[in-house]
């Protein structure tokens, strides 16, 4: 669409349009990170975002951490921490 | 006025799963481009999006839930007929004078035109005026090299539309134009960025690489399409951390067979639109709020089409990550 024909898109990644306030983004950042150390728990991975500074902080354990700037991102750096796929659905 | 000129004049808009044609068609509808449009929407998913899209068309029917140009093929055509119909009885008031049909993006336009034309009444009344196929820059060469339907898009058209060519280098696009010239060389070549149209900017010259061979008969699995409802998934309906996380990762491990995903969101910011193709999501659309605050019955279902798709696998995989946001 132009600019004026179609319906205004959310600014950033859009993992983060669910909130449109800064607090309201915020509080997705925190939520996602407790999320992905759920779901990474099991591959002896974390995730941390500090709220004070972009991207989400992907840990291995071993002592190696990287910054992620976007869950996207996150997905990536598993795979190259486990040196395998990462499926969602392979947990089911 | 000879009986010819008097006849519906029918645009036929076509193109693979989420290629630009519904983008097109809503700037084409906000600028005026058609005379008292009629706008048809053929949708695969029986939950449609792009009507709640097309709001500037004078007239709006949607065919849900199949493809027009196999499946529900007699529900388009006995749809056109009443539509001729109610337009021939109409005496008084401004005359529907053209028919869009935005068809699904697993159609072929040929078979359509075709099954028009084969119709005794349909002739009488309706003449086809042109179709209009969008190929996706980002995605259209890969879905020559593989899709049978997708070149047999191209080779219906009279007019191919180039979509999405400014997330595109040049090099790319060039190759692309030239495969869709070396299946079609007749059509008019055009770009639309954003649903405006405009001329395709000097490409560097390309050789059209050849294209393997498809029989059409080829060992791939039918796209099919998995609604998910998301108001089921959720108690307290706070869904968007875990549905966007597992949408991502789903996009990142199954892009290549998870060809669209597209679905109305109901998050603490408002109605999102979530569109992707292949492993690429657009930025989420905020819609407006729905009449007197009343949400559609289509909200908060997302569909998924694809290849090889495992309902209930995936449907348990996105209730066990939702589940997480919510222990």
């Amino acid at each position: 669409m132009c600019s004026a024909c179609g319906f205004p898109p959310a600014a950033g990644h859009w993992t983060d349009a669910g909130g449109d306030t800064p607090q309201a983004r915020l509080r997705i950042r925190f939520a996602r990170a407790a999320l992905l150390n759920e779901l990474l728990k099991p591959l002896g991975l974390s995730a941390r975002d500090l709220g004070s500074q972009p991207g989400i902080q992907l840990s291995n354990g071993m002592g190696q951490t990287k910054i992620c700037q976007t869950v996207e991102d996150v997905w990536e750096q598993v795979e190259l921490f486990k040196g395998a796929p990462f499926d969602p659905l392979a947990s089911v | 006025m000879s009986a010819e000129e008097n006849r519906l004049r029918l645009t036929i808009l076509g193109g693979f799963l989420g290629a630009g044609k519904s983008t097109w068609l809503r700037h084409q509808l906000f600028v005026k481009t058609f005379d008292m449009p009629h706008v048809i929407v053929n949708e695969v998913a029986s939950h449609a999006v792009d009507d709640t899209l097309l709001a500037g068309a004078r007239r709006l029917d949607v065919l849900a839930g199949g493809c027009v140009c196999c499946d529900r093929k007699d529900e388009m055509i006995a749809l056109l007929r009443r539509i001729c119909n109610d337009r021939s009885r109409k005496q008084e008031g401004p005359q529907t004078r053209q028919l869009v049909f935005e068809m699904s993006g697993v159609a072929d336009p040929g078979k359509v035109m075709a099954a028009i034309q084969d119709d005794q009444i349909l002739t009488r009344h309706i003449v086809l005026e042109e179709i209009i196929v969008v190929v996706d820059a980002l995605h259209g060469l890969e879905q020559l090299r593989s899709e049978t339907l997708a070149r047999a898009q191209i080779e219906a058209a009279d007019r191919i539309l180039i979509a999405k060519t400014d997330s595109c280098e040049k090099a790319v696009l060039a190759n692309l134009a030239a495969a869709l010239r070396h299946i079609n060389p007749a059509p008019e070549f055009r770009a639309s960025s954003f649903g405006v149209e405009e001329a395709l900017a000097d490409l560097p010259p390309a050789q059209a690489e050849e294209l393997p061979e498809l029989t059409g008969n080829d060992d791939q699995e039918p796209l099919t399409s998995l609604p998910l409802n998301l108001d089921d998934l959720s108690a307290d309906g706070e869904i968007w951390v875990g549905l966007s996380t597992w949408l991502s990762a789903m996009l990142h491990a199954h892009g290549h067979r998870l060809v669209r995903v597209k679905g109305v969101v109901r998050t603490p910011s408002g109605r999102l639109l979530l569109q992707s193709v292949r492993k690429v999501m657009q930025a989420p659309e905020r819609m407006p709020v729905a009449d007197e605050g009343a949400e559609r019955a289509s909200d908060n279902t997302i569909v998924l089409i694809g290849r090889g798709l495992d309902p209930e696998r995936i449907e348990a995989s996105l209730r066990k990550t939702i589940g997480k946001t919510q222990s």
